[in-house]
């Protein structure tokens, strides 16, 4: 269980989250909606482990993650995207594929001269995986273009495939389907259903409602930085509040 | 005629070695370093003061390695939580600092420098050169090759994305400075016994722009482009020696001209080829080859 508790964080006088809580668990897909500026990629930033809270704590299993330390946090099992996707534009999508596996007998300088053998190994083990990965994509076509090259909405399905490459417990999506068109973004519905099915922790910021109410098992509101309501697709619809700050009158 | 062949050859081999040590810092990632010059310099007054001490030549050459690698690594301590613009700075300042240093502290020489023993044959010297840069180069080529190589890229293209993908950008820019000034280093060490002798003259800014002249030219990423570029930079330096000859330039316009002359090469790289002249290659998967 991912669980964010009393989570407040100000940019100098700005109070961009204040005593924010929520919980995401396994094997459900959590969203989190509100409206431009409410704090929505602050929190996932703090969880992410980019920026450190004022005040709060989150902790995965009851484990507190480490705060200011994204590379610590990823290596806690949890994976993130970038509202802007963030890839090695000038290399391939297969080498984009092969670096999100974080264990790699390769990356150490004495196995690379020492050890030949057992890092070619492990290498072709990775690339085997990749290649999986990029079928299951629907990416593996794009496979030797740079990944600079590709569409957004390719883009931002390379970079969720990335982080699966190490298997993450948690993942923390932000604004997967803006952008993209709507094959696409049935394709990552489905996606997220698979990751769901398989027991992951998954969070997703996104503006698109139909996404929401497709895939998410609960819904948390923010709205300047507070948590305004919390439920499922259905009962946030009819809050009242939600629907006065976020979701505007229905037609 | 055939000498100053052989002294050419030497010397652009020296420089491939310093190129190919810039290339794995900033070719593959992303690194600017300004000061290339100081674990040059480092190599090459380790090699001098060892051999003041009558030290024989591998006890110098030692020497040289682990003071590159020690100051690479205080230099990287501040430079921790800085962004790519302060760490330029800190290394261009870091190399002025031992340039100054080794001017004004008498025993490193002062302007004068010191001596070194000289190799007695021009084709051993030549020999060492080219051993040198080809363990450079393989070192060099392993690495670019390899999934560490691989990693460094995405460092290069985003460090953020590196971290999100779990790995320390830190750990792995201070693997790729020990390697790299280690083999910079290297490179002086040979140089001191080239030519004899040391001093703080032959180690300023200038030759640090020089290394980057050759990387741009030749091919960020590259590391046959860097060989390209260093062998490049260095002919039209000496060509230009021969026409300030014919044409009667004072050696001080000359020196000027030829700054100028790499400056212009780098904007119009920067302009209308900024990949090199040979550039880095797309690592393309062949599925079939499986
Ligand atoms: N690094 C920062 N420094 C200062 N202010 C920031 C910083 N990051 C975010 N903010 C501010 O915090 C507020 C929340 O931003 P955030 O990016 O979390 O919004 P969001 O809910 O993700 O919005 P959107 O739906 O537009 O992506 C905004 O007012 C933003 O300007
Ligand atoms: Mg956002």
């Amino acid at each position: 269980m991912l669980s964010v508790d009393k989570v407040s964080l100000s940019f100098g006088g700005f109070q961009a989250l204040r005593a924010v809580s929520l919980v995401a668990m396994p094997a459900s897909i959590t969203g989190i909606i509100g409206p431009n500026g409410s704090g929505k990629s602050t929190l996932l930033n703090v969880v992410a482990g980019v920026y450190v809270p004022d005040s709060g704590a989150v902790t995965l299993n009851g484990r507190p993650l480490a705060y200011g330390r994204p590379e610590q946090v990823a290596a806690a099992g949890i994976g993130r995207t970038f509202q802007v996707p963030r890839l090695a534009h000038r290399l391939t999508v297969f080498q984009n594929m092969m670096a999100g596996e974080r264990d790699q007998a390769g990356e150490g300088v004495f196995n690379l001269f020492l050890r030949p053998a057992a890092v070619s190994s492990r290498e072709a083990e990775i690339a085997g995986r990749a290649e999986a990965m990029l079928k299951r994509l629907g990416l593996a076509h794009k496979a030797n273009d740079y990944a600079g090259s590709l569409s957004g909405g390719q883009q931002k399905l390379l970079t969720m495939g990335m982080l699966l490459m190490s298997d993450p417990a948690v993942l923390l999506l932000d604004e997967p389907a803006a952008g993209v068109n709507p094959v696409l973004i049935e394709q990552q519905a489905a996606l997220l259903h698979e990751l769901k099915a398989e027991g992951r922790i998954v969070m997703l910021i996104e503006h698109n409602m139909e996404m929401i109410a497709n895939v998410c098992d609960r819904v948390f509101v923010l709205d300047a930085g507070e948590l305004i309501a919390a439920g499922t697709p259905a009962e946030i619809r009819a809050d009242e509040r939600v629907v006065r700050s976020y979701l505007g009158m229905p037609a | 005629m055939l000498d100053f062949a052989i002294y050419c050859l030497t010397i652009i081999a020296v420089w491939s070695v310093l190129g190919l040590s810039l290339n794995i810092q900033f070719g593959l990632t992303g690194l600017v370093n300004f000061g290339q010059v100081l674990p040059f310099g480092l190599g090459a007054y380790a090699a001098a003061l060892a051999a003041q001490a009558g030290l024989p030549w591998p006890a110098g050459a030692a020497l040289g390695l682990v003071v590159a690698v020690a100051v690479s690594l205080m230099v990287l301590l501040p430079a921790r939580r800085l962004s790519q613009d302060y760490w330029a700075l800190i290394t261009l300042g870091a190399g002025e600092l031992f340039r100054l240093t080794a001017l004004n502290a008498p025993s490193l020489g002062g302007a004068d420098g010191l001596t070194v023993p000289r190799f007695a044959d021009p084709h051993l010297a030549l020999g060492a050169a080219l051993a040198l840069m080809a363990a450079a180069w393989l070192v060099s080529h392993r690495i670019s090759h390899s999934p560490f190589g691989r990693l460094l890229k995405v460092l290069r293209e985003d460090e953020v994305l590196a971290a999100t993908l779990g790995r320390n950008p830190v750990s792995y820019q201070r693997t790729v400075s020990i390697i790299a000034w280690a083999m910079a280093a290297a490179g002086g060490v040979l140089y001191a016994h080239i030519v004899g002798y040391v001093s703080p003259s032959s180690f300023t800014v200038t030759e640090t722009f020089i290394v980057w002249t050759a990387l741009i030219l030749g091919g960020p990423g590259n590391n046959l482009g860097v060989v390209v570029g260093a062998a490049a930079v260095q002919l039209l330096s000496v060509s230009s020696r021969f026409v300030a000859s014919w044409i009667d330039l004072p050696a001080d316009v000359l020196a000027n001209g030829r700054l100028a002359l790499f400056g212009l090469v780098l904007v119009l790289m920067f302009l209308f080829r900024p990949q090199g002249l040979v550039p880095e290659k797309k690592e393309v998967r062949d599925a079939q080859r499986r």
